[in-house]
């Protein structure tokens, strides 16, 4: 057999790019004018016009980003080292521990925790995180650790085998090939604190829940569909980004 | 220019794993000589891969003393022992993501090699396990065959031309006619680079057809041979490793014989219609050439492909005799 049909035969490069890639954005971009187009046709009385007004919306959206990124940053820099350590073997006896605590931020309500943090600690943009943190931090601290945890073993003792200390099996074998499993775990983390991110209003930290609520309250139906849309276009937006790394960061070969 | 092997010897050693009721291995003490293969052959379970992975600290010794090249392994820091040890599995571990040139280049890099040598090395090894580096350098592990996976398995092994192998079934997951593939071509490297090498296998047809020697192994690692593949089949030592060597040992013991082995080869008359054999081709292998072509004789070719004389059956029975008889003056 020819080296040329070898090639072909075993050719495996899935396209990192395709046009399809491009669908998510442009649907968003659609639907965020088409909002745009619909709130202005519409005759707003002074109290929608008040909540609606350009600037108010903006702040609500760049805050309610804000929020969600920065909890998502914060996420990865607890959840990512606490699942690596979680996985040498001498933490073994704490991953039940750790993982209870984690499942339970997650079912535990985030208005409920934010109420408690708001009578203990005040309100604010940090309680606001805190409580994100909280409800949003097990997909990517369970994917770390079931990450690591799927490879091969045979390769961790062929690399051990080899001479490599574990540090370095951790960064050149383990890690590379727990990515796309901890970026799986990184996109649900996402669109949870996206959407976590809507009680903030409650601690007085801004964010599309301004918006939300006060729809609810004033019984506003379009000011309370330019929230929800507008969450749900960050929500969209910022998943379809984790995806964007997914496949550019997913390592070759696997 | 490539390093030859070292003696390994192990002492009484002794692995005994914890909450089990009995030593995994008990006790054990072998000299493999420098320069040597030796199959370790015995059933599943009875310590095959403990005792290996004792050699490479991969599982560390209860008790008993593993020396290599006269070193004492528990002195030795783990890690640099294993960079000087070649080590393969079953499964090959090759990394997925990593091209076949960053797999072989692992221990290299853990040495500090500069990228020029590194390179040097990688194609150097390719050729030696016949894969073309052009073709195959920067293909990851999933574009190949298994069984150009695992000869990159083994080319990563020897990359810092370690004195020792540790080889755990290596080509257990390959299919017949590979396999057979890849151990010509490992029996023509060993041949070229003599390395100490510990072959674990449960086959015994491979241990026969790999081994300098043979260690069959029985429950815990008790040795229960250990000796020339010929001395084993022509004298098992007792009723395990006689059920171990199982039917047909003769036959078996043919195929460790060369047709080139035969003196006094019959003049050749009359040759007309016999069907031939190369000289360094196996008396089994005439045998079934014969059998095939249902004759009682067999042409024999030198190198060069001129005939050199006949060979028949009783040649064949002769040459037999002789052995087994030669085999027990030794004993
Ligand atoms: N890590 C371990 N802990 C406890 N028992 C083990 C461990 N590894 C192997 N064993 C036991 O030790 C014995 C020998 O195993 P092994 O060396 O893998 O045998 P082989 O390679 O000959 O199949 C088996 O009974 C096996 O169950
Ligand atoms: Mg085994």
């Amino acid at each position: 057999m020819s080296v040329k049909t070898l090639d072909t035969a075993y050719q495996v490069t899935p396209s990192r790019w395709s046009r399809r890639n491009l669908t998510v954005p442009i649907g968003l971009i659609a639907a965020v004018a088409v909002l745009w187009l619909w709130v202005s046709s519409l005759n707003l009385d002074s109290i929608e016009a008040r909540v609606l007004n350009a600037e108010a919306v903006r702040r609500a959206v760049v805050d309610h980003i804000l929020l969600a990124v920065s909890a998502t940053l914060l996420v990865v820099a607890i959840a990512v080292p606490l699942g690596i350590m979680l996985t040498r073997r001498w933490a073994k006896p704490l991953v039940p521990v750790v993982m209870a605590l984690a499942n339970i931020g997650q079912a535990v309500p985030a208005l409920g925790l934010l109420v408690l943090l708001a009578l203990w600690f005040g309100i604010g943009f940090k309680i606001a995180l805190i409580a994100l943190v909280v409800t949003a931090v097990l997909p990517v601290l369970r994917n770390t650790v079931v990450g690591i945890q799927q490879v091969d073993q045979s390769l961790v003792e062929a690399a051990r085998g080899m001479g490599m200390r574990a540090s370095r099996i951790l960064r050149l074998v383990e890690l590379p090939l727990a990515v796309p499993v901890m970026l799986a775990g990184l996109r649900t983390t996402i669109v949870i604190a996206v959407g976590v991110a809507t009680v903030a209003t409650f601690v007085n930290a801004g964010g599309l829940g301004d918006i939300i609520v006060a729809g609810i309250k004033l019984q506003r139906t379009p000011v309370l569909i330019t929230g929800g849309v507008l969450t749900a276009v960050i929500a969209l937006g910022l998943d379809w980004l984790g995806g964007l790394a997914e496949r550019l960061l997913r390592p070759k070969g696997v | 220019m490539s390093e030859h092997g070292v003696r390994i010897q192990l002492d009484r050693v002794t692995k005994q794993y914890p909450r089990q009721p009995e030593p995994a291995v008990d006790n054990v003490s072998l000299d493999i000589p420098a320069g040597e293969l030796v199959v370790f052959v015995g059933p599943s379970g009875c310590g095959k891969t403990t005792t290996m992975k004792m050699i490479n600290r991969l599982i560390e010794p209860t008790s008993g003393e593993i020396t290599i090249g006269g070193e004492n392994v528990l002195a030795l820091e783990p890690n640099e022992l294993r960079t000087r040890i070649g080590y393969v599995i079953q499964q090959i571990g090759l990394f997925p993501h990593m091209t076949v040139r960053d797999n072989i280049a692992v221990v290299p890099r853990l040495l500090g090699w500069d990228k020029a040598r590194i390179t040097r090395r990688v194609d150097e090894l390719l050729e030696l396990v016949g894969l073309d580096p052009s073709a195959f350098r920067d293909r990851l592990p999933k574009q190949l065959s298994g069984g150009q996976q695992q000869r990159v398995g083994v080319a990563r092994a020897l990359a810092a031309d370690p004195p020792v192998m540790l080889m755990d079934e290596p080509f257990g997951a390959t299919d017949p006619i590979t396999r057979d593939k890849l151990q010509n071509e490992f029996l023509r490297l060993q041949k070229e680079l003599r390395k100490t090498i510990i072959f674990v296998t449960h086959d015994f047809d491979e241990a026969v057809k790999l081994g300098d020697r043979i260690a069959v192994l029985a429950e815990q690692s008790h040795v229960a041979q250990y000796d020339t593949p010929g001395r084993i089949l022509a004298a098992p030592a007792n009723d395990y490793v006689e059920g171990f060597v199982g039917s047909a040992a003769a036959i078996k013991q043919l195929g460790l014989m060369h047709v080139g082995m035969l003196t006094g080869l019959a003049e050749l008359s009359a040759t007309s219609g016999l069907p031939t054999v190369r000289s360094r081709e196996n008396a089994r292998d005439a045998l079934d050439i014969m059998l095939r072509a249902g004759t009682s004789h067999v042409v024999v070719l030198d190198e060069q492909g001129d005939p050199r004389g006949v060979i028949g059956f009783e040649d064949i029975a002769g040459l037999l005799r002789e052995e087994v008889s030669r085999v027990g003056q030794d004993a």
